[in-house]
Order: structure tokens, then C-alpha cells, then sequence
């Protein structure tokens, strides 16, 4: 009787009774992760919302074992955990870091720029809800321009860009990057499972909706995760190598004007403000058309 | 915990958590409740026998073709008939009209009755209940033999009489054969005499047996004799050799398997019978065909996919001109014409059209066939019952102004004009009857709510997929063949079709809401094949609702659920 439109794992790696926020996006992509990577997986969690998320001592709605660590050090602890069970010999045990935008794209960067460069054999995984929720929506480096956060107000939205998180990490030429969306989640679970067979460093780079901090609706979760994707604000792809870039899912491009109304962070926001947001986004997809083409080229080139 | 946080020789210094969640009922933190609800889909309140074509749809899927049959058979017994004929006003309301292109609902239809033609309507169907009450219907077109259907299913023992001899009403004396096979018509008619309808053809009522003896003899009657009165043009030469009817032509056809033909034929009207009489006539050797109406092509009340085919036949046209003499001697051979501009729109909302002065003109004709609108021949009930526009006139109950005497069909007043209205009133007649044989009394439900909106549906669940085209066959010489014309969809296209359905409104046990709810808080019982929503944990923030793709789940206020 069943009429599938996604096809994913059954297995259920998350328990119930969680207490993130109702309809919180990171929940829901820890869930398809854990499909992906099934029950022989140990996470490392930094300090973000997902500390909280987990439960308190001495219970945990993972049912996978979990450390959780210091703000700055999710990408050395899980390095660390890698390199333990490594000498017990446990080596199918794959290892996840899972943090925040902030524990990754600002106080944890040196420790992933680190454990990259030394292509340390695990899966880093970063959440990005686009502020520090956890301690009340503080701006961080992946808060996108135009938003507003407690520390960036209306009246002073942040004016620097997002950084390009996926650029920085390409350039150390690790195996294997990644953009998710839990809006796709056979192209997440695709995508997971492949870094789960690639050794050395992977990380993965999933756009989490978060109706407190984004001022939305919590139905609108997946919703907003669909269209960050189809605006080419977030588009869908992988780096290989450091340099091969694969698109995985053509955005339509649908107007970002779209993905920013359904968000009271950007209310404040004028149409010219929306009409440079999307020229930027216009220009990024561009760019990335470009490097997929130059890499495909370069690969013919090379067989 | 404390024995948890012990420290063993072997362990080091941390705090190690071995306890789940469950505990932690966060269902309290709900203010809204997500509930599964399938509602109605649009095309189920546009077709008027209110077919559930989702649901059968659904059966397509998995190629339970028997069953999709027997989904749609409470609502309709005759799928064949109503799969090749009806006007489909399901399909003007369709959703995914609003999307792409609207399902091929009629075509769905077809392909599931084509590929039950070995089996009968099924036993479980009758109420397995018997009453004593007997029913009389006059006449066994769609309405009649629909009535007589419900009415067995309920138990009741049923007569229907009929004046030709073979019943089926239009369907048989007006509908052309290579519309309507007749062993598809033949099949679903006697797929209703096998559960015990009895027909008796050749009785005239109000001829061969007065109504009064049916009142004597039944505990009820239902007239459902349809509209078979043709109007004259009251226009002069009318009496002229070669004018007749269009109806009475094809009945004479259908019934004779001959009718004279001319060589050069007028048909007069812009609706179906004027349609058919015209591809008809072509049949049955006419040369040359043309079809003469009052105003435009847009204002044609027949379904522009029979204009096409009659025109890819060779049937010409001549619009906004009527006729105003016929002229011959003894036989007609000339049709007077004036030339027509339409004016102000009139009740229909179509432009009355105004006679131009000055502008008559003739053309040839051996034959005319006048195709301009039929009433009911009601001599036979004597002036005895009310009437309204030329027909019966009923009350919210289907019953006429006579206490126990029922109407339905093209002989009542209500929707009309349509086999699917036939069959859907020929239903409410059937249950009002009922109604009134068990308890002397009849309250019918009301008009159906208009059905799940479009904007309701998750759009970001389909893609762009064209509606199939139904294969024709137009025969090179149409000279003496009456050959089925449409030739339905294929198995593949039907299939497809079932996918591109929205299913709006009704679960599809796609899992989507499964799938995403954050909190892992909906699960499928496998045994009853349901969703359940595990309350204790359910934070209410609604995803699930909003990523069902067709709008089977309702969202509401938990106040309401916990009083
Ligand atoms: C040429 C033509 C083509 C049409 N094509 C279509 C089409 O493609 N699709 C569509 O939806 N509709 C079509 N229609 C309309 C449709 O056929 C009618 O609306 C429908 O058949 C009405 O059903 P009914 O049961 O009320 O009456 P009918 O089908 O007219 O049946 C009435 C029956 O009662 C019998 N009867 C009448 N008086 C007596 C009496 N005194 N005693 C005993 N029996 C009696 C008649 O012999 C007849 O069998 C068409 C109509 C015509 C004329
Ligand atoms: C060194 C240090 N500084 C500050 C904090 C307080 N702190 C805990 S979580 C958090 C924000 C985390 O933000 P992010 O990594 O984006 O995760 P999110 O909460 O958004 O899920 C902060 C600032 C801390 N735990 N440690
Ligand atoms: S604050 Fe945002 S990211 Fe944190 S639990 Fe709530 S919804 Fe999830
Ligand atoms: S999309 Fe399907 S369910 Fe919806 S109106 Fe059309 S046929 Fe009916
Ligand atoms: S998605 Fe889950 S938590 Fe949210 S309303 Fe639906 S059942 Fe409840
Ligand atoms: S999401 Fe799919 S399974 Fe859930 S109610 Fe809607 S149609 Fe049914
Ligand atoms: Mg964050």
C-alpha cells in the first residue's frame, strides 16, 4: 500500500523526547545522519545547541555513544577519539564531529584547519543555523548579510558577508566536502554514506532551519531548508580533492525574495536590499557553474 | 545516579550517560495538534455521482484493477458507459488542471471498467437483507437502470418497464455506436439484471398499462422517462418530405440498423444529438453534411472534442445563421437562412443571438434533421402532476407532487441533460425511496462542500508531466462504419496517470510526514496499515502537516483535544 515519494534507511538512531525547540532543523538532519551512518558511529559534540539537545546527564536521546566537549574542540577531540579506538583496534567505528556554525566557522576553526591538513579520518559535520541560538542568537561568521541577530540588530543588521565556509576547507584539498539540505534527504543520506567510505578528513556543511533564531514558523522548516537550496542561496554540491566540484541537485531558481519574506530575521530588509542579495546569489551560482565545468574539463583532461 | 557517576579503577574521570530520553514527555509542550484527516477531492464533488476517484486511483497504482472497479461501482454501475460518454465535469475542477493539465479522469474510468469486462458486479454489493416492498420504474435509461441498482442493493424488489425493446434508454436509441459499443452496453446492463432487476421491454406506460395499475401494484413508482419530445421550428415547409427529427433518425437507426439518408443533409442545432446526427448521417452514406447553428462555435453547447471529430470527418459548419422557411416541392431542397449577430448575454450567460435584416439567403438540401432540444413525453401521467419548464417537478426528495411517485433523470426537474446526471439523480431517487419505504419519510443529504483547495497542495512534491492523449481511430471511408472511435489510453499512460494524480486530500501512505517530523514522533502500525501520532512526545510545530504533498492532515487547536 505504501507509495514512497523518499526512499531512505529505516533504521532510527534518534530517540524521543529531545528538547530542541518544535520543528528545529538540526534535529531532523541528525536523523537522516544517523541513517546514514548506522549504529557504528560515535559523535563528538561541541557546545551548541545539540549539547542541550541530547539531554542531560545521565541520559541522551542518541543511541550511539556521545562525547561532549569544549566550544573550540570538536574537530581535535573526535581526531583524538579516531586515533583511541584506532589503537584498540576498533577501526570500522566511524567518527563524527558535530557542531554548531559558530564551534566551526569561528572558535573551532583552527582545530578543523588542524585535523585537515593532518586529513584526520573522520566526518565533520556542521549544523548551521547561522547564529549562536544556543546563548541567544549572537551573530556569528555564517550569519548571512542583511540578517538580523541580538548582536546585529535591525537597526544595524550585520554588514560583513557569510564566509564561504566550503571555500576554506577546499583549499586545505581534504578527500571529501559537502553542502546538505534536509529538505533532500536522499541527497544528504547519498552523500553521508559516501564520506562514510572515503578515508581520511570529510566534512559536511548542513543549512539548518531554526524558527526561534530565524524568526520563523516551525512549520516552515523544511520549507525554508527547500528553498535555501532552489534560491541558489545554498546550492547542493561536492568537492573532491580540493578541486573537483559536482553539483547534485540543479537549484531552480526560484527568487530569493521567496526564501527571505518567510524569515522576521530579514523583515527589515528593502527591495533594493533583496535585489543585491539576489545578484550576489546570482553571481555565486555562476561561479560555481564555472568550477564544476573547469573541473570536469581538467578531469577529461586527465584520463 | 550515583552509581553511575562511581568511579571504577578502570574508568576515567567523566560523567558517562546510559539512560534514553523517554522520560522526558515533551507532548506538554504542544499547543497545536497535528490529526490525519483524508478530506474530498475536488473532481469526487464535480463528478455528480461523486466517484471516489482518488481512491480508485490509488488501486491503479498497484494494478488492482478488480478493485479499482469496485471502488467506483457503489457511486456508478455503468464505468464503461459514463468512462466513454460523459462530458466529465470532474475534470473542469481537477486541481492539476491548476498545475499542468487536468488527470484524464474519464480516460481512468474507461481503462478500469475495459479491463473488468469478464467480471459482474459482485454479490457483496446487495444487502444480503430481503424486503418485501416492491418498486416500479417507468423507463431504463441511465436514471432508471441506476435507480434500479440502488434499489436492489437495498434490498427492495424492483420492476423497471420500458417502451422499446431493449433497454437503455439514450444510451441505446441516441447514442451512436462508435461512441458507445453496444457489447459494452450490453455487458453493464446485464451486469444489473444479474442481481435481480427485472426488465420488462416493450410495455408503454400510459399505452399498454396505465400508470394507476403500477400505483395499485407497487408500494412505489419512479419515472425516469427520460426527454424524448422533439420541438418543432414552427417555421414554414416544416411539413416538407425529408424533415424529421435528428433523435428520431438515430433511433430509427440504432434500433432498425437502417434510416433513410439524403445526399446533401442540414442538421439544425449546436448540441450533441446535432453532433452525432450529423456523424451519423455521414455513416450512413450522406455526401455532404452540414451543421447549421444560431451562433458561434463558442457558444456550441457540445463538448469541443466532438466538434473536432466532426470536423476531422468532413462535417462542415455554418455558424450564426437559423433557419427561416424550408422550400421544395413535396421533398425538401432548399433551407431559408437569416444571417445572426449576437447581442446582450441571456440566462444561459451565452449571447442572444438577433436575427440581421435583410440578410436571407438559401442553401441546398434532400434532408433535414432538427437536432434543437427535446422535452419529456409526459401524456401518460394525464396533467396529473406538477410541473415546472416542461418537466416533472420535485420536492429536496426526489419525489413529485404525487405522495410515493418519484422522478429522476432527464424527466425531472434538477441537473439534467447528462447519463452522469441520470445516474447520479437515479442514485438520489434509489436512496429516497428507500427512505421512505422503511420510514415514511425522506431527508437526503445536502449538496456536497466544494472539495480540497489548490493552494493547499505541496507543489514542491510534483513535477511538470503531460496528460496522456487518448488514441483515436478515424476510419478512410466512414461509409457504413460505426466503429469505435476513441480507443481509451494504454496501460502505461493509466498507470502514470494514477501517479500524477495530487490524490488531494486523500493519504497516499507516502511517509513524507514520517519522514520529517523532528521529533520521531509518527510511526506506521504495520498490521492496521495506520499512521500514529505518539502524542506523549509530539511538539505540535506542524511539519508533518506541512510536508504531506495533498492535504490529508488536519492541524488544530489543543484546547479543542483537551477539555
Ligand atoms: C443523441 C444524443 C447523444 C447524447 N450523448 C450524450 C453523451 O455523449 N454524454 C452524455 O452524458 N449525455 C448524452 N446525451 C444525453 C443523455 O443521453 C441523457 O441525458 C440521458 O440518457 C438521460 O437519461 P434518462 O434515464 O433520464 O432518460 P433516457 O435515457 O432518455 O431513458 C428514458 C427511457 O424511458 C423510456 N420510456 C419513455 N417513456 C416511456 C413510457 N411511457 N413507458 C415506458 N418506457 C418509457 C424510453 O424508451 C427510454 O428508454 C445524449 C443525448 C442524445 C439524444
Ligand atoms: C569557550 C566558550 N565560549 C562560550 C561558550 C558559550 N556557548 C555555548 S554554546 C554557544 C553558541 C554556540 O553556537 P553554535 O556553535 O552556532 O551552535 P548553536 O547553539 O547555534 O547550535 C556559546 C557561545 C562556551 N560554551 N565556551
Ligand atoms: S535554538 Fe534553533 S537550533 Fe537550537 S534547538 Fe532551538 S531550533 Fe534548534
Ligand atoms: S489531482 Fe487527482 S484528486 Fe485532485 S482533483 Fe485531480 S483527479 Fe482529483
Ligand atoms: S512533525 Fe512530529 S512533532 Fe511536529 S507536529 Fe508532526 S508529529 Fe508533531
Ligand atoms: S504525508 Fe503522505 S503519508 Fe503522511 S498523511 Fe500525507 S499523504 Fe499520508
Ligand atoms: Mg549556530
Amino acid at each position: 500500500m505504501s507509495q514512497q515519494l523518499i526512499d531512505i534507511p529505516e533504521v532510527e538512531l534518534m530517540g524521543k523526547g529531545h528538547v530542541a525547540c518544535p520543528g528545529c532543523g538540526s534535529t531532523v538532519a541528525m536523523r537522516f545522519v544517523l541513517k546514514a551512518l548506522g549504529e557504528e558511529t560515535m559523535a563528538v559534540i561541541p557546545a551548541c545547541c545539540w549539547t542541550i539537545v541530547d539531554g542531560p546527564t545521565p541520559s541522551s536521546v542518541l543511541k550511539i555513544p556521545v562525547m561532549h566537549t569544549a566550544f573550540e574542540t570538536a574537530a581535535s577531540a573526535a581526531s583524538g577519539l579516531k586515533h583511541g579506538l584506532d589503537a584498540r583496534g576498533e577501526k570500522n567505528t566511524t567518527v563524527m564531529a558535530w557542531a554548531g556554525d559558530g564551534g566551526t566557522f569561528d572558535i573551532g576553526f583552527q582545530a578543523i584547519s588542524g585535523a585537515a591538513e593532518r586529513n584526520e579520518d573522520i566526518i565533520y559535520f556542521t549544523y548551521d543555523n547561522e547564529a549562536y541560538m544556543n546563548t541567544g542568537v549572537q551573530r556569528s561568521s555564517a550569519t548571512p548579510e542583511g540578517a538580523w541577530t541580538t548582536t546585529t540588530p535591525t537597526k544595524t543588521p550585520k554588514n560583513k558577508p557569510k564566509k564561504d565556509i566550503v571555500e576554506a576547507l577546499a583549499a586545505h584539498h581534504i578527500p571529501y566536502i559537502a553542502t546538505a539540505s534536509i529538505a533532500f534527504p536522499e541527497d544528504l543520506i547519498a552523500k553521508v554514506k559516501k564520506a562514510k567510505e572515503i578515508r581520511g578528513m570529510k566534512f559536511i556543511h548542513i543549512i539548518s532551519p531554526c524558527p526561534p533564531g530565524w524568526k520563523s514558523l516551525p512549520n516552515d522548516s523544511i520549507r525554508l531548508a527547500r528553498l535555501a537550496v532552489e534560491t541558489k542561496i545554498f546550492p547542493l554540491y561536492e568537492v573532491e580533492d580540493g578541486w573537483k566540484y559536482h553539483i547534485t541537485h540543479e537549484s531552480k531558481g526560484t527568487p530569493v525574495k521567496e526564501y527571505l519574506k518567510a524569515q522576521g530575521r530579514f523583515n527589515h530588509l528593502t527591495d533594493a536590499d533583496i535585489e543585491n542579495i539576489q545578484k550576489t546569489m546570482d553571481r555565486k551560482w555562476k561561479m560555481l557553474k564555472m568550477k564544476e565545468k573547469l573541473s570536469l574539463e581538467e578531469m577529461e583532461v586527465l584520463d | 545516579m550515583s552509581d553511575i557517576m562511581d568511579l571504577k579503577n578502570d574508568q576515567t574521570l567523566m560523567a558517562i550517560s546510559t539512560g534514553d530520553m523517554s522520560w522526558n514527555k515533551t507532548g506538554s509542550w504542544r499547543y497545536m495538534r497535528p490529526l490525519y484527516e483524508n478530506k474530498i477531492p475536488p473532481c469526487t464533488v464535480g463528478c455528480p455521482a461523486h466517484e471516489k476517484i482518488p481512491q480508485y486511483f490509488a488501486l491503479v497504482k498497484e494494478k488492482k484493477y478488480k478493485e479499482a472497479w469496485e471502488t467506483i461501482l457503489p457511486d456508478n454501475p455503468m464505468p464503461g458507459v459514463t468512462g466513454r460518454v460523459c462530458y466529465h465535469p470532474c475534470e473542469n475542477v481537477c486541481n492539476r488542471g491548476e498545475y499542468d493539465e487536468t488527470i484524464a479522469i474519464h480516460n481512468m474510468e474507461r481503462f478500469v471498467a475495459d479491463q473488468n469486462l469478464d467480471n459482474h458486479i459482485p454479490e457483496y454489493l446487495v444487502s444480503k437483507e430481503k424486503r418485501e416492498e416492491k418498486v416500479a420504474i417507468i423507463g431504463s435509461g441511465p436514471a432508471g437502470l441506476s435507480a434500479a441498482y440502488q434499489l436492489v442493493r437495498q434490498g427492495f424488489k424492483v420492476t423497471v418497464f420500458e417502451s422499446a425493446n431493449e433497454a437503455g434508454g439514450m444510451l441505446r436509441i441516441g447514442i451512436p455506436s462508435y461512441r458507445l459499443p453496444r457489447e459494452i452496453l450490453d455487458k453493464e446492463i446485464d451486469d444489473i439484471k444479474r442481481l435481480g432487476v427485472e426488465i420488462r421491454a416493450g410495455i408503454t406506460i400510459g399505452k399498454d398499462l396505465p400508470l394507476s395499475n403500477l400505483q395499485k401494484n407497487f408500494d412505489a413508482v419512479l419515472i425516469a422517462v427520460g426527454a424524448y419530445k422533439s420541438w418543432g421550428m414552427q417555421i414554414p415547409g416544416e411539413e416538407l418530405k425529408g424533415i424529421r427529427s435528428g433523435l428520431d433518425y438515430l433511433k430509427q437507426y440504432n434500433l432498425q440498423e437502417q434510416a433513410t439518408t439524403g445526399k446533401n443533409v442540414v442538421v439544425v442545432g449546436g448540441g450533441n444529438t446535432a453532433i452525432d446526427t450529423a456523424r451519423s448521417a455521414l455513416r450512413m452514406g450522406a455526401e455532404k453534411v452540414t451543421i447549421v447553428y444560431r451562433r458561434s462555435r463558442a457558444e456550441m453547447p457540445a463538448v469541443p472534442e466532438e466538434i473536432e471529430d466532426a470536423k476531422k470527418e468532413g462535417v462542415q459548419f455554418v455558424f450564426l445563421a437559423n433557419p427561416i422557411a424550408f422550400h421544395g416541392n413535396g421533398s425538401v431542397q432548399e433551407v431559408e437562412l437569416i444571417k445572426m449577430e449576437l447581442g446582450e448575454p441571456d440566462k444561459s450567460g451565452r449571447r442572444r443571438p438577433n436575427p440581421v435584416k435583410g440578410s436571407e439567403y438559401r442553401i441546398e438540401a434532400d434532408q433535414v434533421l432538427l437536432a434543437i432540444g427535446e422535452v419529456p413525453d409526459l401524456e401518460f401521467t394525464e396533467g396529473q402532476f406538477k410541473l415546472l419548464h416542461d418537466r416533472l417537478n420535485l420536492d429536496n426528495g426526489q419525489m413529485t407532487s404525487q405522495k410515493g411517485i418519484f422522478a429522476c433523470g432527464d424527466a425531472a426537474n434538477g441537473p439534467i441533460g447528462t447519463v452522469v446526471d441520470a445516474i447520479a439523480t437515479g442514485h438520489r431517487a434509489a436512496t429516497a425511496i428507500g427512505q421512505y419505504l422503511r420510514n415514511g419519510k425522506v431527508a437526503l443529504n445536502g449538496k456536497m462542500e466544494s472539495g480540497v483547495p489548490f493552494d493547499t497542495i505541496n507543489l514542491d512534491y510534483f513535477v511538470n508531466e503531460p496528460r496522456p492523449k487518448e488514441q483515436q481511430h478515424h476510419p478512410e471511408t466512414l461509409k457504413e462504419n460505426f466503429e469505435e472511435v476513441n480507443l481509451g489510453i494504454t496501460i502505461e499512460d493509466a498507470l502514470n496517470e494514477a501517479n500524477r494524480c495530487f490524490s488531494c486530500g486523500t493519504c497516499t501512505y507516502c511517509d513524507n510526514c514520517l519522514i520529517f517530523c523532528p521529533d520521531v514522533a509518527i510511526h506506521l502500525d504495520p498490521v492496521k496499515h495506520e499512521y500514529i501520532i505518539d502524542y506523549d512526545y509530539c511538539k505540535g510545530c506542524g511539519v508533518c502537516v506541512h510536508e504531506c504533498p495533498r492535504n490529508a492532515m488536519a492541524f488544530e487547536e489543543e484546547l479543542k483535544w483537551n477539555k
